[in-house]
């Protein structure tokens, strides 16, 4: 592998024109949110910056981050762009495997000293010291550490990495820990999902490719540029939910007419991420499109807020019946049983010292 | 009934004003957080563009939400500046030691019975100022932080969200903020039943006219028990 290559050289190679290639660069800097006069800088860096060398670890996952990332169906030109990422290293798209492709990893690790991407799909095992996730010999943890030491910046692939998604739901058997609570002291973007949308996968590369430095991230550490609103403000049934019309069963006549799907436990309102703007497989549809409530797959402990379809969560450690409402008529309720109990023992006390006054009198 | 032997002005216009707005916009302020939580009513079948359903409740609570949170700011400015005795939470030293022993005890120990007769004050027991300041005072402070925080996030960046947007990490996501507002709008209803409770009671026994006084302004001191 030559890695000392341009994207552009690649661009070339793979056959494609100019045209194509400053057009890729252009929607590029659209779906960054770089204003027009960016795009310039971006064709610069492609034509004329080394690629980036990135090292793809996997833990504790699914690969469903790789398959979004790989599966982009936007032109060729994204396929292009997943060749040119001078991939270094990933234990589940190289050709060799063991001793050989650790080789390439720590290789990788010396010539591109602080320079690298370290891009990680899934989480970290920490229970036991790591045992429950172990790949090419050693545990995820120990690896991760090794590696993260001379990364210039660490991405953090999907809901996993980013937050801990399913495996460290409750009770988190394994001791699953996101990739922020065993790295501190590097810069970490998180691009949650599960999996997230490839093109911003593509983005979040390009992005610091071309300004060798991190996107504006949001106070949870996600990009801005995809991360900044939620699914409801751009959601094309917003203006069914402004309404008041929503779905209340899966077969009933609103579900045919395509209204908000808020009542169904829809998570839209309060999960950031870009479903409802780029949407899924090159713009074909995203969940909501299908009629499908969001289930907030992009936020912290989604599986933990659930359930999926009904919209105030049960209370976990009350048990599975219970939810804020319940609580709060139960208080309710002994308040007002509190404050009944208290007028009968004053009533009563009352009734005792006017008989006493009326025995004296 | 004994003859009325004082009458005391304690709660001035601006408390009672701020009383009752207070009391409105909360009651409209569970009801509509309930229901923006559990839309109830169906529209009938058409075209979203005629209906504005879940949009009026929705602006309800807000517009009922940011009168409270000017109530709100301005108890406090009268607490500070107003130079008003029974208005201004004198007596309330929570984090003095002493605060906490007797007047504190005798009124706890006579709410449960353990003293026959009741202290008197003119402005609030010490135990109605924790109330106040627990429920009150905490809890209206973390309905307006948490209640702003989710507001901004309709214009990310703007005031709103720059200004209260941390809670919603503090509380772990958008979802778990959500779920704390309504969780917290549930100590209003408790509130009120204590409070009113209280103040009914406190009429009865002691016959101080204070249920009146958050109209009126008056309360009064009667003479004791008449043969
Ligand atoms: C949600 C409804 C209500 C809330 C949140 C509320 C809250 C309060 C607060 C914060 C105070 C202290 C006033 C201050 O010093 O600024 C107070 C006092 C008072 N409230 Fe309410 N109130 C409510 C409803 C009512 C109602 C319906 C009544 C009437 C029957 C009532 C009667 C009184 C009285 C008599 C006082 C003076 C008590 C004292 O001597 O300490 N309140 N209330
Ligand atoms: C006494 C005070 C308040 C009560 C009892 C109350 C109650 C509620 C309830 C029960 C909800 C529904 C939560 C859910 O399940 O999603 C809610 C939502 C909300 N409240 Fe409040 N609230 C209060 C004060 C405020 C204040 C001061 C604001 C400030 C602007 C505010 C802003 C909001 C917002 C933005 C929502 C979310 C609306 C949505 O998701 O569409 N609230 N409130
Ligand atoms: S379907 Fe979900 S995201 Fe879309 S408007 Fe309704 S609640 Fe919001
Ligand atoms: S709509 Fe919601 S649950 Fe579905 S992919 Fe997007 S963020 Fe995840």
């Amino acid at each position: 592998m030559q890695s000392n290559q341009t994207f552009a050289d690649l661009f070339r190679a793979g056959g494609v024109s100019r045209r194509d290639f400053l057009k890729f660069c252009s929607l590029t800097s659209v779906y960054l949110g770089l204003s027009p006069s960016m795009v310039p800088s971006i064709v610069e860096a492609m034509e004329k910056k080394v690629r980036t060398p990135v090292i793809w670890l996997h833990g504790l996952e699914c690969t469903c981050c790789s398959e979004s990332f790989i599966r982009s169906s936007h032109p060729t030109i994204e396929d292009l762009l997943f060749n040119m990422i001078s991939l270094d290293y990933d234990d589940v798209l190289s050709a060799t495997a063991g001793h050989q492709l650790e080789d390439v990893r720590r290789k990788t690790m010396k010539d591109y000293k602080g320079k690298y991407i370290l891009a990680v799909e899934g989480n970290v095992s920490t229970k036991d010291d790591g045992v429950y996730c172990m790949v090419g010999g050693d545990s995820f943890l120990n690896t991760i550490k090794e590696t993260a030491a001379d990364a210039a910046a660490i991405i953090a692939w999907g809901a996993c990495a980013s937050f801990g998604c399913v495996q460290n739901a409750q009770p988190n058997p394994s001791g699953a820990a996101p990739i922020s609570d065993i790295i501190k002291d590097k810069p970490i973007v998180k691009v949650p999902g599960c999996p997230p949308i490839s093109e911003v996968m593509t983005g979040v590369v390009t992005h610091f490719h071309t300004f060798g430095t991190l996107p504006e991230l949001d106070r949870f550490g996600r990009p801005k540029a995809f991360y900044n609103t939620r699914i409801h403000d751009k959601c094309y049934r917003r203006a069914f939910f402004e309404a008041g019309m929503f779905v209340r069963s899966f077969d009933d006549e609103a579900t045919r007419k395509g209204w908000c799907l808020y009542k169904m436990g829809c998570k839209g309102p309060t999960t950031y991420n870009s479903c409802s703007k780029i949407q899924w497989n090159g713009g074909t549809s995203f969940p909501i499109g299908s009629g499908h409530p969001c289930i907030g797959c992009s936020e912290p402990n989604f599986w933990d807020k659930g359930p999926f379809y009904t919209r105030l969560a049960e209370v976990p450690f009350l048990g599975s019946d219970s939810n804020a409402d319940k609580i709060g008529v139960i208080a309710v309720g002994a308040a007002a049983a509190g404050a009944a109990a208290h007028a009968a023992v004053t009533a009563v006390k009352k009734a005792k010292a006017g008989s006493e006054d009326n025995d004296k009198a | 009934m004994g003859r009325i032997i004082e009458e005391i002005y304690v709660w001035r216009l601006p408390v009672r004003l701020y009383h009752w707005i207070n009391a409105l916009c909360t009651v409209a302020l569970f009801v509509t957080g309930l229901y923006i939580a559990a839309p109830l009513f169906n529209p009938p079948l058409g075209e979203a563009v005629w209906y504005k359903g879940m949009s009026w409740w929705r602006y309800l609570h807000f517009a009922s939400a940011f009168i409270f949170v000017a109530n709100f700011l301005f108890r406090m400015y009268w607490a500070v500046f107003g130079g008003d005795k029974y208005g201004r939470f004198g007596g309330f030293r929570p984090w003095s030691p002493a605060w906490w022993g007797k007047p504190f005890l005798e009124q706890v120990e006579s709410y449960l019975f353990l003293r026959s007769e009741e202290p008197n004050y003119v402005g609030h027991n010490p135990v109605a100022a924790l109330a106040h300041f627990l429920f009150i005072f905490c809890g209206s402070s973390f309905m307006i932080f948490s209640g702003l925080a989710m507001y901004g996030e309709n214009n990310p960046g703007g005031f709103n969200s720059v200004w209260f947007g941390w809670m919603i990490p503090l509380f772990g996501s958008s979802y778990t903020l959500h779920w704390a507002h309504h969780l917290m709008a549930w100590i209003f209803p408790i509130y009120l039943i204590m409070h009113l409770y209280a103040v009914f009671r406190h009429d009865v026994v002691d016959r101080t006219s204070v249920t009146s006084s958050i109209v009126t302004g008056y309360k009064h001191k009667v003479e004791e028990e008449p043969v």
